[in-house]
């Protein structure tokens, strides 16, 4: 056992432990409010056209992570702006940003000359490798986030919920609906460095379902959804160090695993319940 | 003569370059208990979002001489996402306003009037429950708590009688005589033979508006007023079957 543990002294593992620990929480606020508003696919266009501005930065010599954030919050805003006209369907907006964003990403890295360091690790993430200045971007955006989660709580669940009567109770409904547009837009870019941009979706989504299986009331699902998610990670993470597997992909099973078992026992849980009333 | 809670002068509106609602002139006075009856398409829904201000007017003027009075509203069951999780409690605190924008936390006592409304819908039970959990009954009911804990002096419902069960409709006409002792309601209906005993008078909307100030409606009046109507009738209310006509 003590061999197990033995890693923890190492300070890549510790920052991998802090930053997987981080990512979880900030996912599971921003991923409640996502799957509440079922608005999953929309994250997906998101997280998809972030890829355009990857590309763009290492063509330009810029820092991936800026561009990917420039990308994600004009794709989310926009989405936002086209399903707030209603002009165009708000499903076909998403499948534009979600290819194009992807489509100048591969453009981009194709035209920058020699190697592209790290770009696989952006597609699949490397949460090993991360670095104190990323640690302390997460853990301040983890705070502001938190902070605004806890005196706005109520408008943002009321404009997700019924954003008509919201504007009748004085709501700034507009305000609010931007705001957790570029919120989801940071978030996804901040935690693509944990499991990457083909994955991270999974993030925002299996540990809200899976807490979602024992309550239906939004305050309780983000702190749930931030248990799961953090013993998930975990999981993923150390499984990754010994079976030398890649980080990400191990999270994201981990966390699918442990939404399947939770599942199985609340079915049987419920059909035992049936059967004995 | 009293001043009109609401007044709505020449208003014409619709959703992008649709007119939907033409040259409306429309009055709400407190005590006004006014069935919105129409066919589907007509604006009977537009007509009401005009009223609440969430649908700005093409043309026209909308006014509300007596000071912008509260207004408490209950949408069509249909509109609202049953899976959301929030529950019954919350849902019924979203009515009311906070004191501050910037920490739009609710106070104490305002946290205690949610609890009495609760008490006094008999909802104190289902309180935790997620809304997707409620009966049909049970659901119209959390939601018209929504709309009466703000104790609005306008009540606008949207089909309240949808989706319910006969008992739960009773209740919710009885409920509704009730609360016409303290504010003007506007109750829109594509029924006109159950909502026609309980109101005072019938706004027939159909891209145009036609204020009848009384609840007897014959077949000729609503012709003259252009206003076909899907007649169902249904007990144990004492009600009026009138027969479906052409424009």
């Amino acid at each position: 056992m003590s061999e197990f543990f033995s890693i923890l002294e190492y300070t890549f593992f510790q920052n991998a432990l802090l930053a997987a620990v981080l990512t979880s929480i900030l996912a599971a606020m921003v991923g409640t409010y996502i799957v509440s508003r079922k608005i999953v696919f929309i994250t997906g266009g998101i997280t998809h056209a972030s890829f355009g501005g990857i590309g763009m930065a290492y063509f330009f010599g810029l820092n991936p992570i800026l561009g990917a954030a420039v990308f994600a919050v004009i794709s989310a805003t926009g989405i936002e702006w086209i399903s707030w006209r209603g002009k165009v369907r708000e499903d076909s907006a998403i499948a534009i940003f979600w290819s194009l964003g992807m489509a100048l990403g591969i453009i981009f890295v194709f035209m920058t000359p020699g190697y592209t360091p790290n770009l696989m690790s952006f597609l699949f993430g490397s949460i090993l490798s991360v670095g104190k200045a990323e640690l302390y971007l997460l853990l301040g955006f983890c705070i502001i986030l938190g902070l605004f989660f806890l005196i706005y709580f109520r408008p943002v669940v009321y404009t997700a919920f019924d954003p008509e009567f919201a504007q009748i109770m004085g709501v700034p409904v507009a305000f609010f609906r931007f705001a957790m547009a570029v919120i989801i837009a940071l978030s996804i870019v901040i935690s693509i460095r944990s499991v990457g941009i083909i994955l991270v979706l999974s993030l925002f989504t299996v540990p809200q379902i899976t807490a979602m299986l024992f309550t239906r009331d939004f305050a309780k699902i983000i702190p749930l959804a931030g248990f799961f998610g953090i013993l998930g990670s975990l999981a993923g993470l150390f499984s990754s160090y010994y079976y030398d597997i890649p980080s990400g992909a191990a999270i994201i099973f981990f966390l699918t695993l442990q939404y399947l078992l939770l599942r199985g026992f609340v079915l049987t849980r419920d059909s035992l319940k049936r059967t004995t009333n | 003569m009293k001043k009109p809670l609401v007044s709505l002068r020449d208003a014409s509106t619709g959703y992008f370059s649709d007119i939907v609602l033409k040259n409306v002139d429309f009055d709400v006075y407190p005590n006004d208990f006014i069935g919105v009856i129409g066919p589907n398409g007509g604006g009977k829904t537009t007509l009401i979002k005009a009223i609440l201000g969430v649908l700005p007017l093409f043309k026209g003027k909308i006014s509300f001489p007596a000071g912008k009075p509260e207004m408490g509203y209950l949408p069509q069951i249909s509109q609202v996402d049953k899976t959301f999780p929030i529950t019954v409690r919350d849902l019924v605190a979203s009515g009311l306003k906070a004191k501050s924008n910037w920490f739009p936390q609710l106070n104490k006592s305002q946290k205690q009037q949610v609890s009495a409304m609760l008490e006094e819908a008999g909802l104190s039970r289902l309180a935790s429950k997620p809304i997707g959990e409620l009966s049909g009954g049970q659901f119209q009911k959390s939601f018209l708590c929504r709309a009466l804990i703000n104790q609005p002096s306008l009540l606008i419902l949207d089909e309240p009688n949808t989706f319910v069960d006969k008992a739960f409709e009773q209740e919710l006409y009885r409920w509704l005589k009730t609360l016409n002792e303290k504010m003007a309601i506007i109750l829109v209906s594509h029924d006109i033979g159950t909502i026609s005993p309980l109101v005072k008078s019938i706004a027939c909307v159909n891209i145009n508006l036609h204020y009848h100030p009384s609840n007897q409606l014959t077949e000729e009046i609503l012709k003259v007023y252009n206003c076909p109507v899907d007649i169902i009738a249904h007990g144990p209310v004492p009600h009026r079957v009138l027969k479906e006509h052409d424009i």
